[in-house]
C-alpha cells in the first residue's frame, strides 16, 4: 500500500503543559511613526517541537527575531525564550540557543574554519570543526579557503554550522534555504527533523511555504505585523476546508458505498474501479481507507494529496503566494 | 572568569585579524620612516644646535600628527563595519553581549597600535642613536610611551564613533571631523580665546590658562607631556608663562586629559550602542 506517510506518521505533537522555548505577549514593534513591523503578537512555542513561522517579506517574521535574539527593542510587550527574558538575559539566552539570522554577514578575510573556532571560543562549547563542518555538508578544502571566494550556498552552510555550535536547545534558523541548491536545502530539513528528534527546539522562519510544510509541527501565518492563524499545518487546512483528496484504487466497486457517511468526508466521486474522496479532516483519511474494506472491496492502491499550503497562505494572507525563485533573488 | 575569558577572544581575535590584514606592518613602517626623517631633519639644517633629545622632540611632532589618523584608521570600522557587514549579528547571536564586544575591540585595535608604534618607534631609536652617536633612554622611552597613550587614546575616540554610527560611511564622517577637530582646528582655539580675553595674538610669553587650553586635546595634552618631559617638568612650563607653574599644568592634569579622551568616547559609544536596534 502506497500512502503519503508525511502527515500520517507525524508524531510530533506539541503538548499542552509542555515547557515553553519561546513565548511573546503583546509584542509591538514600531520603527519611527509609520512603520509598524510587529502588532500585539502572542506567540507561544513549545520545546521539542519544529515551529514554522510563515509569511511574506516584510510581514514581521524577521523583526519578531530580531527582538527574541535582543538584536533589536521591543516598543511594547514582552519576549521569553527558554524562560528567560529577552531583554534582561541575554546572555542566559545567547549560551543557549543557535541563529542563523537574516541579513548576516561574514569575515571575508577568514577560513571558514576560523570562523568556527572563533564561534566555539565564544561559545565556549567543546565542539569539534571537523563535527560541524561535517553535519552542514563543507568539505575541510573548502573550510580552509577564505569566506570571501564562497558562494552563497557555502556561506549559508557555514553560518548553519556557526548556529549549530554548543548544540542550542533552540535553534531559531531565519530563511535558512536562501541560496541553497536543493540538496542543501533538504539538509537544513534534515538538521531541522535531527535536531527536534533530540527533543530540542527548532524556530523556521520561511517564505518558501513547501518547506515549513515539509517539516514543520506546527506553523504560525504572520500578515502585515499580526498573527493570522497559528495550528498544525492539518489543523489549518480543517479550519479553512481545503482539505485532501482520497484516491483509491479498488478491486470491484462495493455495491453499497456508504463513505459519503463518514463525518469529515465532503464529496465522494466513482470513476471506474477509482474513488475519489474529498476529507476536510486529516482523521477522515484513515476512516475512508477502514470503511471501504467494511463495505467489502480490496484496495490496491491509495494516495493522498494534500491542497497545497500555498493555497492555505494566500487565503490567509490575501497575497498571491512568492515564487520562490523571484524571491531569492530579492533576497 | 567567563566574562574575562569572551572579551579576551574578541581581542585576540582582533589582533589576529590586523596581523594578518598587515594593518600593524604599515603603522610599523610608516611612524619608523616619518620619525626618523624629522629626527634627521635637524641635522640638516646648519644653524640649528641639534641634540638627541631635539631630534626625539622632532620626531614627536610628526608623531602628533600621524599617531592621530593612524589609530581612527585601525579602529573606526571596528564596530560600524560589522554592522553594516551583518556580522555583528553573527557574533551578537553568540553570547558575547555588546559591551564585551566593545571592550575587545577596543583592547584588540590598541594592542595593534600600541605594538605597531613601539615598533616604529624602536626603529627611529636606533637611527637617532647612530645619527647622534647616543640616545637619551629616559626621554626616548618615555616618549614612546607617550605616543602610544597618544595611540590607544585615539583608537577610544575611533571605538566610539564606531559604536555610535550604523554605516561605514557616517563612521569615516566622524573619524575624519575628529581628525581635523583634534589635531588641526584645537590649535586655533587658544589663539582665538587669547585673542577675545586680551585684544591681541599670543606672543612669546602667555598667560597660564593658555597653555592649559592648548593641552586640552589629546593631542595637546601629549605635546605638552613630551615637552615637559625633554625639556625638565617646571622649567618647560615656566618659560612659556615667565612665572611659576600653577598645579593645573602639572603633568598628571594632562595624563588625566589623555585618560580622559581615551574612556569617555568609549563610554558615550557604549551607551549608545547597548541601546541601539541593529536590523
Amino acid at each position: 500500500m502506497e500512502t503519503h506517510s508525511r502527515v500520517l506518521s507525524d508524531s510530533r505533537k506539541p503538548v499542552d503543559d509542555g515547557a515553553i522555548a519561546i513565548e511573546t505577549i503583546g509584542l509591538t514593534k514600531r520603527y519611527g511613526k509609520d512603520v509598524l513591523a510587529v502588532d500585539d503578537l502572542d506567540l507561544t512555542v513549545y520545546e521539542g517541537e519544529i515551529f514554522g513561522f510563515l509569511g511574506p517579506n516584510g510581514a514581521g517574521k524577521s523583526t519578531t527575531i530580531d527582538v527574541i535574539m535582543d538584536y533589536v527593542r521591543p516598543s511594547a510587550g514582552s519576549a521569553t525564550v527558554l524562560g528567560y527574558d529577552a531583554q534582561t538575559e541575554t546572555r542566559e539566552i545567547h549560551e543557549r540557543v543557535g541563529i542563523l539570522p537574516d541579513g548576516y554577514g561574514l569575515y571575508d578575510r577568514l577560513t571558514g574554519r576560523k570562523h568556527l573556532e572563533y564561534a566555539i571560543a565564544l561559545k565556549q562549547s567543546d565542539d569539534t570543526v571537523d563535527d560541524l563542518l561535517d553535519r552542514v555538508g563543507l568539505d575541510a578544502a573548502a573550510a580552509d579557503r577564505v569566506v570571501g571566494g564562497y558562494s552563497k550556498g557555502m556561506m549559508q552552510r557555514l553560518a548553519l554550522a556557526i548556529a549549530l555550535v554548543g548544540d542550542p536547545e533552540l535553534l531559531i534558523l531565519d530563511e535558512p534555504s536562501s541560496g541553497l541548491d536543493p540538496n542543501g536545502v533538504r539538509l537544513v530539513r534534515e538538521i531541522a527533523r535531527n535536531h527536534a528528534d533530540r527533543g530540542k527546539t527548532v524556530f523556521f522562519s520561511s517564505h518558501i511555504l513547501s518547506q515549513v510544510e515539509a517539516v514543520c509541527d506546527r506553523v504560525a501565518i504572520l500578515n502585515r505585523g499580526r498573527l493570522v492563524a497559528i495550528d498544525s499545518i492539518d489543523g489549518l487546512r480543517d479550519t479553512l476546508g481545503t482539505g485532501s483528496t482520497v484516491t483509491l484504487s479498488v478491486d470491484a466497486i462495493p455495491d453499497s458505498l456508504t463513505l459519503g457517511e463518514l463525518a469529515g468526508v465532503s464529496d465522494v466521486a466513482v470513476d471506474g474501479r477509482t474513488i475519489r474522496v474529498s476529507v476536510d479532516e486529516a482523521t477522515a483519511k484513515v476512516d475512508v481507507i477502514d470503511r471501504i474494506r467494511d463495505d467489502g472491496a480490496a484496495i490496491l492502491d491509495v494516495t493522498i494529496e494534500e491542497s497545497s499550503l500555498e493555497d492555505l497562505f494566500s487565503a490567509y494572507t490575501g497575497d498571491v503566494p512568492p515564487k520562490v525563485d523571484a524571491s531569492e533573488v530579492e533576497r | 572568569m567567563t566574562l574575562a575569558t569572551i572579551w579576551l577572544t574578541i581581542a585576540r581575535k582582533e589582533f589576529a585579524d590586523a596581523l594578518r590584514s598587515r594593518m600593524i606592518w604599515g603603522i610599523v613602517v610608516i611612524i619608523a620612516v616619518m620619525t626618523s626623517l624629522s629626527a634627521g631633519i635637524s641635522l640638516l639644517i646648519p644653524d640649528v644646535e641639534g641634540g638627541a633629545e631635539m631630534a626625539i622632540g622632532g620626531a614627536s611632532q610628526f608623531a602628533g600628527l600621524l599617531v592621530p589618523i593612524m589609530a581612527l584608521i585601525a579602529a573606526y570600522l571596528a564596530i560600524a563595519g560589522e554592522r553594516e557587514s551583518g556580522s555583528l549579528k553573527v557574533i551578537l547571536g553568540l553570547p558575547p553581549s555588546r559591551g564585551e564586544v566593545l571592550l575587545g575591540k577596543f583592547l584588540g585595535r590598541s594592542g595593534v597600535v600600541a605594538i605597531g608604534l613601539a615598533l616604529g618607534f624602536v626603529v627611529s631609536g636606533v637611527v637617532t642613536a647612530v645619527l647622534y652617536g647616543g640616545l637619551p633612554m629616559g626621554a626616548f622611552i618615555g616618549t614612546t610611551v607617550l605616543t602610544v597613550l597618544l595611540g590607544v587614546s585615539f583608537v577610544g575616540i575611533a571605538i566610539g564613533i564606531s559604536a555610535v554610527t550604523a554605516t561605514r560611511a557616517r563612521a569615516m564622517t566622524l573619524a575624519i571631523t575628529a581628525y581635523l577637530g583634534l589635531t588641526l582646528l584645537w590649535d586655533l582655539a587658544p589663539n582665538a580665546v587669547h585673542l577675545l580675553v586680551t585684544g591681541e595674538m599670543p606672543g612669546g610669553v602667555v598667560p597660564a590658562w593658555f597653555l592649559l587650553l592648548q593641552g586640552l586635546s589629546p593631542t595637546g595634552a601629549y605635546n605638552a607631556l613630551v615637552q615637559q618631559l625633554l625639556l625638565g617638568g617646571g622649567t618647560a612650563v615656566e618659560a612659556r608663562i615667565g612665572g611659576q607653574a600653577p598645579g593645573y599644568l602639572d603633568p598628571a592634569v594632562f595624563l588625566g586629559i589623555l585618560f580622559a579622551w581615551t574612556v569617555v568616547p568609549l563610554l558615550v559609544g557604549y551607551l549608545r550602542f547597548r541601546r541601539a536596534d541593529l536590523s
